[in-house]
């Protein structure tokens, strides 16, 4: 316990930061979209979208989504706010387990009366507290910000579908970055492989987007499991991907357990 | 008892030697030193000690039970204090040794205030704000804090003055009177001989010797260089004892290792006009000594 309530003390600063960040996002997002739809000009918008070829779409993550509609547009806000959200995943995960050895603290912490396991479990659980959190505030944004600018549309049950996704890709990510750093052997490089991996996966999503020959490699990357475009207007998480995403996270949390118990301290 | 048993524990870091074959016991209530130059493996065999690294083959127990099966359990008992101190940086020293202390099921508010008493230590500071002798003197709070059965020091003496070296060794003692047993890495001959009841000596990885203090003791090294008011032959000095003999104009220079007065009378036979006794460096010890009984 002493070791979760260090750990969500010491990550408080990056939380609040984070989390501004996310208000921020959305508040921004939604606003254009109140400056876009002004009235009169509801097709401008997507006529201006149409004219754009396919790779240019793909890049702003627009697709099939009708901006003219709130929850087109924030469809399309989703995809950043996703980004953010694996970002902020893999980095405090790759962080959390590395940052012992790299600040050589691990002299003072695997002394203590306490298993790796343990401090293992610990980490994982602020992580998920962090993550969860982060989670709530971009609910709770998008639902104000969404009910403001939203002119009577109602996306209520498409927000809380889209956050679910948002929460599943999150633990994957948290997962990529506990396992790096519980098996990489240099502590300094768990966060820049991690985030590395996560930006080779956002390439591909955008990559399979432009060309739709390379679709099938969509089970590579976890960006392409919950995408707005599917799951809102009743469309709901693909249970493939969510077998597929909860069997990731299981293989890397395992992984993460067993390799911070076997390798030796970078001391 | 033997509060520490190593057996035949070897690591190696790839194809790199840490330790080979080491093996040594610490018995309850000693005062165990553990000493060899830089790089010998002393750190090594602390960590491994700690579960911190694993080891390649061999094993320790500690308090009779394996020091990785039970490293949790064993570890409630132990205070450690590292060569080089690193805490988290943006925490008070006050809430580093809570943090410290809330590892442990007891109340050790009022042994952390006597210990920062004792030591001179301002609780309410910031960790990165200290200096290096500051930081040390955490470390040494935090690792008897908990008032430990087992304590373990790595070089702890580096970046703490010599007064707050005598505090230190007075602590220490205070500590073993009460019944802890004291494992002491050190690369200083003088301060292992003060303090330690037994020694281990350690070199390239293996341990050469575990000796009593007391014959160390006997056999006193002491390096003597000798300014002579005319040209003396250094064949005065060729004895038994007498090793690295060097000779540079009027200047006589050698390592002694026997009774000292057998030395002097040798020295009061010659004129002399200045004359050094220091203590050589485990270094020299080890080449001149040591490396010949292999």
């Amino acid at each position: 316990m002493n070791v979760f309530l260090r750990e969500m003390k010491a990550h408080r600063k990056s939380l609040i930061f984070w989390s501004i960040g996310i208000v921020f996002m959305i508040a921004g997002g939604m606003g254009k979209y109140v400056g876009m739809s002004m009235a009169g000009s509801e097709q401008t918008m997507n006529d201006l979208m149409n004219s754009m070829p396919r790779a240019m779409k793909a890049i702003f993550g627009v697709g099939t989504l009708d901006l003219s509609k709130v929850s087109g547009f924030y469809g399309v806000l989703f995809l950043y706010l996703v980004l953010m959200g694996a970002i902020h995943a893999c980095m405090m995960g790759a962080n959390i387990i590395s940052k012992e050895e790299r600040d050589k603290t691990s002299e003072f912490l695997l002394v203590k009366p306490i298993s790796r396991k343990t401090i293992i479990s610990s980490k994982l659980m602020a992580t998920l507290a962090n993550i969860i959190i982060f989670n709530l505030v971009t609910l709770a944004s998008s639902f104000i910000f969404v009910n403001q600018y939203g002119k009577g549309e109602k996306m209520t049950e498409d927000i809380v579908i889209l956050m679910m996704g948002l929460f599943l890709l999150q633990l994957i990510f948290m997962s990529i970055g506990t396992a790096i750093a519980a098996i990489s052997k240099k502590p300094t490089k768990a966060i820049g492989l991690s985030t590395g991996i996560l930006m080779i996966s956002f390439l591909l999503s955008i990559a399979i987007d432009m060309n739709s020959k390379i679709e099938p490699l969509k089970y590579f990357t976890p960006f392409k499991y919950f995408e707005a475009k599917n799951l809102m207007y009743g469309g709901g998480l693909e249970p493939v991907f969510v077998i597929l995403s909860v069997g990731i996270i299981t293989v890397l949390s395992i992984a993460t357990y067993y390799f911070y118990q076997q390798r030796d301290m970078n001391v | 008892m033997n509060v520490i048993e190593i057996k035949n524990l070897t690591k190696f870091y790839g194809k790199a030697r840490g330790i080979k074959d080491v093996s040594f016991n610490v018995e309850e209530g000693e005062i165990f030193g553990f000493i060899g130059p830089n790089g010998a493996g002393k750190s090594t065999t602390i960590r491994t000690l700690l579960s911190l690294i694993y080891p390649t083959s061999g094993s320790a127990t500690i308090f009779g039970k394996d020091c990785i099966k039970f490293s949790p359990e064993i570890k409630k008992e132990i205070g450690y204090l590292p060569s080089e101190v690193f805490y988290y940086d943006n925490m008070k020293v006050m809430d580093l040794l809570n943090y410290s202390a809330s590892f442990y099921k007891k109340d050790c508010t009022q042994r952390i205030q006597e210990l920062a008493k004792r030591l001179n230590l301002d609780l309410t500071k910031k960790i990165d704000d200290l200096s290096l002798g500051n930081k040390k003197k955490v470390g040494i709070v935090q690792g008897l804090l908990h008032s430990p059965k087992l304590i373990i020091l790595d070089e702890p003496t580096s970046g703490l003055d010599p007064l707050m070296q005598q505090i230190f060794f007075d602590l220490l003692e205070e500590e073993n009177k009460k019944g802890a047993t004291i494992l002491f890495s050190s690369h200083i001959l003088s301060e292992v001989q003060r303090l330690c009841d037994r020694v281990a000596i350690i070199k390239d990885g293996q341990i050469i010797k575990v000796e009593k203090i007391s014959t160390l003791q006997e056999n006193t090294y002491k390096k003597f260089k000798i300014q002579c008011a005319s040209k003396v032959d250094k064949k005065h000095f060729d004895m038994v004892g007498v090793n690295d003999l060097e000779e540079n104009d009027n200047v006589i220079s050698f390592i002694f290792k026997g009774d000292i007065n057998t030395i002097m009378k040798k020295i009061a036979e010659i004129e002399i006009t200045n004359l050094w006794v220091v203590e050589p460096d485990l270094e020299e010890i080890f080449m001149h000594y040591y490396e010949k009984e292999e």
